[in-house]
């Protein structure tokens, strides 16, 4: 049974790393078209709830849909999902373009190389496309990891603290493309310190504590938290 | 709760009197029952021990396969503990397998070693063994640590009737059904029942003790909470 | 992904210049010791050649998983939309190839070492060798994955894979017996069953296992 307005569900979602309870509980609907942010201090479990969005790791109990459909074993419908990490996810090995071309093909993408090109214009590094991750400065290689997370055009983007190690030109330039993304309708999750940012970025903000949701606060309310 | 402490207390007792009463037995009808063996003396007296512990130890290899799998299956880490406690007890009949056979086949073979297909096989088994616990050490996440115990364990299963059969195909000398006066044979079946009797004993002992270990920690993690 | 696998190897050339010069400096110890009459040698050249290409090939194995986990790659793998079965054969397809690269190296380096035929009938040998990557490989990779969720991934492989792949070693070092003898008969035909049987068997056992072994 497929839902096209809640984007994103998190039905009762508990996971443990060993004896720790790092998510308790969770339940969390993102609409369509919405733009939330994670907040929270360290530990308290927002990576973890992004990577469970995700469908990268499996709840101990609980269920995450997507469109109203259950991930559980679900290989195809990961093609709903981007994902920005904390780590860059690059092969040090491969050009900027080979490692675009890599996650264009693992998508089933229709033409890999065009698209590569494509998006390596619109993140700005064409003209680096023949060197290789290491050479590059970090928010370079972000950028590189936003192209390869938009690379299947996917309806639903999750990032990870996006604009961490980037200077004041980046975060400008990176906070414009994020508002493009929003305006095109995709549903976006972001886990996010930057009070500023947050206001900027979110419809709703969600702060997690220990793992559990104990604020959520609308439009409204943004303003007032930040 | 102090009813089912009492009930714990008094079936342990109940149970070690009964274990200690196995070993008892099977000892006594090794050294006092059995016949003298006219040519080896008493080191054929270890062949007793050796084949149950033998079994013991094939025994909960695949009592370890099957409790993986349903842990695969479940996801529920009871059958963890299960899996955990036949790995256990399996390396310790596997090591006294190897021990006991090596102690007899100097007696019988004037070779501490050979490389008969029973024993190559049981020492696969035993290095698969080691291995398993030398990989559920290096995990910390208790769910992880079963996973990939069961993969191990499954995988080793599978591997098993391959070592045999490769095994086999060199010619061994490992005695296999050898002639048996009547008593000796009472005295192997004896010694067979209570020393797996003894063995299923500590499994199930060290399947409890492991399934109350992770209460306690839940319950601590939970007060620390 | 066998391409990028491949390519990122080539590019790096971190893995296999180690492992084919791991594999040529066993291979001299290994003939260094065993000077002997050829009779002797005919005996032991097909386990020698067996566990040189082992301990070898374990260097491949274990990057084959090591190196996604650098810069979280391997994460970014699972979020693509492809089931762990491609994953698995992907990764297998590289370590077949590996050990292969391998074999290319040391057979010939073993035929001329011990000045045995063993080149003199390629076909059995190479279907003894493609039979016995194809099982190491397959055991090996699925327990590659497994190591790399631990700490101590590099020296446990080799201890979990090696009693996995005893009958696998036996096999194909007897295998490699007779044919040095020119012994095609049943017995031959017996080991290379065993060794397809091996291959077989682990290789959907292991597909089977892997959506476990990946998963976090």
């Amino acid at each position: 049974m497929t839902d096209p307005r809640i984007a994103i569900e998190v039905r009762r979602v508990t996971k443990r790393f060993g004896r720790r309870l790092v998510l308790d509980e969770i339940d969390l609907e993102v609409a369509a078209g919405e733009s939330i942010v994670l907040t929270g201090s360290n530990g308290a479990g927002k990576t973890t709830l992004l990577r469970a969005m995700a469908a990268l790791i499996r709840p101990n109990s609980g269920d995450i849909l997507w469109f109203g459909e259950k991930t559980s074993g679900q290989h195809e419908s990961r093609r709903l999902i981007g994902m920005v990490a904390h780590e860059n996810r690059l092969y040090p090995h491969l050009t900027l373009r080979e490692n675009l071309v890599f996650a264009a093909r693992m998508c089933d993408v229709v033409h890999p190389q065009h698209c590569a090109d494509s998006l390596l214009e619109t993140v700005g590094l064409l003209a680096h496309g023949d060197r290789t991750p290491p050479v590059l400065s970090k928010g370079m290689r972000q950028r590189l990891s936003l192209a390869r997370a938009l690379i299947h055009d996917p309806p639903i983007l999750l990032l990870d603290e996006p604009f961490e190690g980037l200077d004041a030109d980046a975060e400008q330039w990176l906070s414009g493309l994020l508002q493009d993304l929003r305006q095109q309708g995709r549903t976006l999750c972001f886990v996010l310190h930057d009070e500023a940012k947050t206001r900027l970025l979110a419809d709703r903000v969600l702060h997690l504590h220990q793992g559990r949701l104990l604020q959520v606060a609308g439009q409204a309310a943004v303003a007032h938290v930040a | 709760m102090s009813q089912t402490a009492e009930k714990h207390f008094f079936n342990d007792y109940l149970w070690h009197a009964v274990a200690a009463g196995m070993v008892t037995t099977a000892i006594a009808a090794i050294f006092l029952l059995a016949p003298m063996e006219e040519t080896m003396g008493i080191a054929q007296r270890i062949v007793y021990l050796h084949v149950s512990v033998a079994w013991m130890g094939l025994a909960a290899f695949v009592l370890m396969a099957i409790t993986s799998g349903m842990y695969l299956f479940r996801r529920d880490l009871a059958w963890d503990h299960w899996s955990r406690a036949a790995l256990e007890i399996g390396w310790l009949c596997c090591s006294l397998t190897l021990a006991t056979g090596s102690l007899w086949a100097h007696a019988a073979w004037n070779t501490w070693w050979t490389w008969d297909p029973r024993l190559t096989t049981a020492f696969v088994l035993w290095a698969m063994y080691s291995a398993a616990l030398v990989l559920r050490s290096g995990v910390e996440d208790p769910h992880r640590r079963a996973r990939m115990g069961a993969i191990v364990a499954i995988v080793g299963m599978l591997d098993v009737p391959l070592v045999i059969m490769a095994t086999r195909w060199f010619r061994g000398i490992h005695p296999k059904s050898p002639h048996m006066e009547p008593t000796m044979r009472v005295v192997l079946l004896i010694s067979v029942v209570c020393f797996t009797l003894f063995f299923t004993m500590l499994l199930l002992l060290r399947r409890s003790q492991l399934h109350i270990a992770d209460m306690l920690e839940d319950l601590q993690a939970q007060a620390e909470a | 992904m066998v391409s990028k696998d491949l390519l990122s190897e080539c590019r790096s050339l971190r893995v296999w210049p180690a492992m084919l010069l791991l594999g040529v400096v066993v291979a001299m110890m290994f003939a260094m010791q065993a000077d002997l009459p050829p009779q002797q040698l005919r005996q032991i050249v097909g386990g020698l050649l067996w566990l040189t290409i082992f301990f070898a090939g374990t260097l491949a194995l274990d990057r084959s998983f090591a190196a996604e986990r650098e810069d979280g790659c391997w994460e970014g793998l699972l979020s693509y939309p492809v089931s762990p079965t491609c994953v698995y054969l992907a990764k297998l397809t590289v370590n077949v190839v590996a050990l292969a690269a391998l074999e290319c190296v040391l057979i010939p380096l073993f035929a001329i070492l011990t000045d045995l035929p063993l080149l003199a009938h390629p076909g059995p040998i190479i279907i003894v060798a493609i039979l016995g990557n194809l099982g190491i490989a397959a055991v090996g990779t699925l327990l590659s994955a497994v190591a790399s969720t631990g700490k101590q991934s590099s020296y446990l492989l080799p201890l979990l894979v090696l009693p996995m792949v005893i009958p696998l070693v036996l096999g194909a070092a007897e295998a490699t017996r007779l044919a040095v003898e020119h012994d095609f008969g049943p017995s031959w035909w017996r080991w290379v069953e065993l060794l397809g049987a091996f291959a077989i068997i682990f290789v959907t056992a292991s597909i089977a296992l892997f959506e476990f072994a990946v998963e976090e």
